[in-house]
């Protein structure tokens, strides 16, 4: 500890503290710019001055360490007149345009001139007069307003690892964009945006449309996928203008990706559903809530009069827990079935099944703090930049900061691969068989391989020499973190494979130690939570089985009803409606005939039924169908909790009213209910909170801000100690499970199919569907601000072989299948398997699905569907 | 008990009480025979608030939303956006002014960096409805072309002309030439 005085307080620090830490500590802040607290300092704004009592010299406080006896000022005059003569400095090219400037009102710069700058400046310059570069469409680069203190540079460096932007010429001349002025081409997250102190650096989607002061400040939690990411929305006159972050602010620490940032436009366009419609006469028509739902009530009731399970009902895993809470009850207590499923059922219920069964919980064992402290990462089968931007950042942060060993498992390169220490390709369909012989030769011991295993790893694409060095790795590591995602989870083996991975973690003791375990990536906002509350036929609220009668009776006698068992998921809601057995559908936010192939059979299906209800923010292909067509309100108009891959629970805040008529699903189903006679003893969305925090204890809200956040000013303040909330799974709780998990006998593992629809040819590749980083879902696409940055699906191909055939990016390829042709243009990628493509699964419209076979498959144990991977011809077109 | 009498018989009471008007009737007169006449009103008259133009007739104003964060009565609305037509400049594209709120007190006039907004000599706007009297950014620019001279004069007897001529690049806003493609 060093001992020191700042304005003569005396303060013990850590040694290799800096005195802006110091002084912090003690209760004085110093200002900064190009400080930040989750980066390296840079001491380039030179702001940060104070003196040092002995020496009378100014030094900067964010570079500088403390040393004993030290003694600090930090208000002296001599530190003013040092500040002042900075401020004169920055400002003397920087243009005075402040009133035209979008960072007006919310600069520190113009903060600091106010409080420390003098009405004259003693220097005279010329006023630079570069002109903006806009050549891209989401930033605006205005070297001008740049007081070079190099944060966006760095952040795109250091956090990002991106790269993307950077310093240009030299001295006076210095400028910051993209390299060789080009258009800049990243992953667009705008954390450059948020973290740049002047004007430098502006929002093209919303320039010159807002004024900081004007806007009204909600905090709330994104719900494009599972990280979780906690944000800002500003709204001016009920209408979203933009999304921003604070430093340090949630799990994300301020940081928030592309869709995150810019996709908030598709919640306000005008294609929004404002009110509930009706079909009559082949024709939906507008109505209103008063008129439909006593309607409605009485429909369904003479539908449930006829017996049990004549209801299904499939609920978004964007709902939040009070939602998916209700949807499940409503379903269950009043429309007396148990055929209910969530989009979970498309692929994380592959993974979530043997995860509960082996450790029963879905919270996971680490979170991105530990993920930042691992020796080894094992992602299998996802692309965590994309799929979940922050956890892309943790394990970017694992890599850099503390030099973990990476290995990533997938058929392609990913954003992540050129920071990993191996990539293994493995062809889609094969990650069970991996596992397995993965954990079979780390079982038994050996540092070799047979010849017979390595045959096998070729046949599979992987290279054994890498599959050596993650055996190896595996066996020294102390804290190891498995990673999986949507290529793992979608595979067609992806249950078995989940299996195989538990199996292998258990038996390695991975569950057991701290530090180490599995982190799974959802696809959805609230995949976790949804599935917790038991918005699927084989759990009941805390995942209790809806077959063990025992377990369901723990709600039977709660609720004071009788649940039905049986029913089933996707699959089986299929069947029943294919049977006659179920004669109503009702769809919060599901569309099966947008994700499902053959559509014109689904739809054949679907036409059987007496009822279809949907609930959706806009008009889709299974409301088309629908008699009864509701709006509901967007993750923007809504309150709710949602449950992140790290397992915190966090809150939705309304930013906006609700869309014209939209009402949450939660208030439907309790307006719903009500009138149908049979009310659920809730009379608000707080009510059932409540009642989900008082039952589940675990389940109270909690997150995490970075140690330095400070509520709602917005000041960095560098001392607040942070408190760990419970969002981990109870090691104890899982390792005894486990034990008895892993005396069962491994789950079999059926040898993979390998399309043999198309004969193996030259230009045959195995065709997957990615999940793009500019989009999340299909509702993106309506989103003006994301189709900008990315409006058209490309077909990923490799770059090789788009060199042999001499194609260029946009060229159009003739896509075919046994079952059908479709023209794509096509994106050449690098790091590329040999014969693999891939294409964003945002852009899979009707046209493109008649690609799939035309029978739907479902994976045998799980009933997620399956065979999301297929055989394709690829030809140019002449 | 004489003088109380002739005081009486000679109304020279009414005499004394009529001096001071038939004094007035010898000299100029004051009352002016409004609308007939009009008052000639100082230079510093806080009157109806116009839009400016630059002298080649484009608007002033930059829609930066300083005199709506000024305004004390918040009669003030500006939605600012990119300009449709001269590309990259930033303008008002809807500023409404209420003036049954407007309480005349020409801070909105002292917060604008352009000298886009200065109060005229106009003072007698009426109308049958309120919204009659919710100015819109081209009713006041023709508030503004009407007044001419009287608003330049406005900000020079204010002492916010200077910024017009200093001479130095702060008062005027021009907007750097943009590089599109590439």
């Amino acid at each position: 500890m060093v001992k020191l005085t700042v304005n003569g307080k005396e303060v013990d620090v850590p040694a290799g503290t800096t005195i802006l830490h110091a002084a912090s500590a003690a209760g004085f802040s110093i200002p900064t710019f190009c400080y930040n607290p989750r980066m390296d300092p840079a001491g380039s704004c030179r702001i940060c001055a104070v003196e040092l009592e002995d020496s009378k010299r100014t030094v900067m406080g964010c570079i500088t360490q403390v040393t004993e006896g030290m003694k600090v000022l930090t208000e002296s005059s001599k530190v003013h007149e040092a500040r002042k003569t900075n401020l004169e400095l920055l400002l003397l090219h920087h243009p005075l345009d402040c009133p035209v400037c979008d960072c007006g009102g919310e600069c520190p710069l113009q903060n600091m001139s106010f409080s420390y700058g003098g009405t004259d400046s003693r220097f005279e310059s010329h006023r630079n007069d570069e002109p903006e570069d806009m050549k891209s469409e989401v930033l605006v680069f205005n070297s001008n307003r740049c007081i070079l203190c190099g944060k966006c540079v760095r952040i795109c460096d250091e956090i990002q690892d991106v790269h993307a932007i950077g310093f240009i010429n030299r001295g006076f001349d210095t400028i910051i964009g993209p390299p060789l002025g080009k258009k800049l081409d990243c992953e667009f997250c705008g954390d450059c945006l948020e973290v740049c102190p002047t004007g430098a650096i502006t929002d093209r989607f919303v320039r010159y449309q807002f004024r900081p002061w004007q806007m009204e400040k909600t905090e709330t939690t994104c719900t494009s996928c599972s990280s979780g990411c906690r944000m800002v929305v500003d709204t001016e006159n009920e209408s979203i203008v933009r999304i921003s972050s604070r430093e340090g602010l949630g799990p994300n620490e301020g940081s928030i990706c592309v869709v995150g940032r810019f996709g908030f436009n598709g919640v306000q366009s005008k294609s929004r559903l404002e009110a509930p419609h009706v079909k009559k006469a082949q024709r939906l028509v507008p109505s209103t809530w008063d008129e439909v739902l006593p309607e409605l009530s009485t429909k369904l009731s003479a539908i449930i009069s006829r017996g049990e399970g004549r209801v299904a009902g499939l609920a978004s895993s964007r709902l939040p827990l009070e939602d998916a809470f209700l949807f499940q009850r409503f379903m269950r207590q009043v429309l007396k079935t148990n055929f209910l499923d969530s989009e979970a059922r498309q692929g994380f219920m592959n993974m979530a099944l043997p995860l509960v069964s082996a450790t029963g919980s879905l919270r996971p064992m680490v979170d991105h703090e530990d993920i930042v402290k691992a020796d080894l990462i094992v992602v299998l089968g996802a692309d965590p930049a994309v799929e979940s931007n922050i956890t892309g950042l943790a394990i970017k942060k694992a890599v850099r900061k503390n030099r973990a060993a990476l290995y990533l498992v997938h058929g392609r390169d990913v954003s992540i691969s050129s920071r990993a220490r191996e990539v293994i390709r493995l062809a889609p369909g094969y990650e069970a068989v991996f596992l397995r012989t993965l954990r079979e030769t780390l079982s038994s011991g050996t540092n070799d391989l047979s010849s017979e295993v390595r045959v096998r790893l070729d046949g599979w694409g992987v290279n054994p020499d890498a599959f050596l060095r993650l055996v190896s790795d595996v066996k020294s590591s102390k804290r190891t973190i498995f990673v999986t995602g949507r290529r793992f989870h979608r595979s067609d083996a992806a249950f078995e494979a989940s299996h195989e991975l538990i199996r292998l973690m258990g038996e390695r003791g991975l569950f057991a130690s701290e530090g180490s375990g599995l982190f799974v990536l959802p696809e959805s906002g609230n995949d976790l939570g949804v599935l917790m509350m038991g918005a699927s036929f084989e759990w009941l609220p805390g995942l209790l089985e809806t077959k063990n009668s025992e377990q369901r009776s723990v709600w039977e006698n709660h609720w004071n009803t009788k649940l039905p068992s049986g029913g089933g998921g996707l699959r089986e809601i299929l069947g029943g409606i294919e049977s006659g057995e179920i004669r109503a559908l009702i769809s919060f936010g599901v569309d099966p005939l947008r994700f499902l192939p053959d559509s014109a059979g689904v739809r054949k299906i679907l036409s059987k039924l007496e009822l279809i209800v949907v609930a959706d923010l806009f008009q889709g292909p299974l409301a088309d169908m629908a008699h009864y067509v509701l709006p509901a309100a967007s993750s923007f108009e809504r309150t709710g909790h949602m449950v992140s891959a790290e397992g915190f629970v966090q809150p939705l805040a309304p930013a906006m009213a609700p869309w014209g008529n939209a009402l949450s699903e939660g208030n439907m189903i309790l307006r719903l209910a009500a009138q149908m006679g049979c009310p659920l003893p809730f009379d608000s969305i707080e009510a059932v909170s409540a009642e989900i925090f008082r039952i589940f204890p675990d389940l109270r809200p909690s997150t995490r801000n970075a140690s330095y956040f400070q509520g709602k000013t917005g000041e960095i303040l560098l001392s607040i100690p942070r408190s760990q909330p419970p969002h981990k799974a109870e090691r104890e709780s899982v390792n005894s499970r486990m034990t008895d998990f892993l005396k069962q006998t491994p789950h079999p593992i059926a040898a993979p199919v390998v399309g043999d629809e198309v004969t193996k040819g030259e230009n045959t590749f195995v065709m997957t569907l990615s999940k793009s980083i500019n989009h999340a879902g299909t509702q993106t696409l309506l989103d003006s601000n994301l189709m900008t940055i990315e409006g058209e699906g490309f077909l990923r191909v490799p770059r090789q072989w788009a060199r042999k055939m001499k194609l260029k990016k946009g060229a159009c390829v003739s896509v075919s299948t046994s079952h059908g042709r479709i023209s794509l243009p096509i994106d050449p990628v690098s790091g590329m398997a040999e014969g693999e493509v891939h294409f964003p699964f945002h852009f899979a419209d009707a046209r493109f699905m008649e690609l799939f076979p035309g029978k739907v498959s479902f994976n045998a144990h799980s009933g997620a569907q399956s065979g999301q991977t297929i055989d394709v011809k690829v030809e140019p077109i002449a | 008990m004489l003088k109380k009498f002739l005081d009486t018989i000679l109304f020279t009471e009414i005499g004394q009480g009529l001096k001071l008007t038939l004094r007035h009737m010898f000299m100029k007169k004051v009352t002016s025979q409004y609308p007939k006449e009009k008052l000639v009103l100082a230079d510093g008259y806080r009157g109806f608030i116009a839009h400016r133009r630059y002298d080649d007739g484009v608007e002033r104003c930059v829609g930066c939303d300083l005199c709506e964060a000024i305004c004390p009565a918040k009669a003030i609305r500006v939605v600012s956006d990119i300009h449709p037509e001269i590309p990259d400049r930033r303008y008002a594209k809807e500023y409404t002014l209420d003036f049954t709120r407007c309480i005349f007190c020409g801070f909105c006039v002292v917060a604008c960096p352009v000298n886009a907004l200065s109060m005229t000599k106009e003072f007698a706007h009426s109308s049958f409805t309120r919204n009659g009297l919710i100015y819109s950014k081209e009713q006041m620019l023709a508030l503004g072309d009407r007044a001419g001279a009287d608003s330049d004069a406005y900000l020079k007897v204010r002492n916010m002309w200077e910024a017009e001529n200093s001479g130095k690049d702060e008062g005027h806003y021009h907007f750097p030439p943009i590089s599109l493609g590439g």
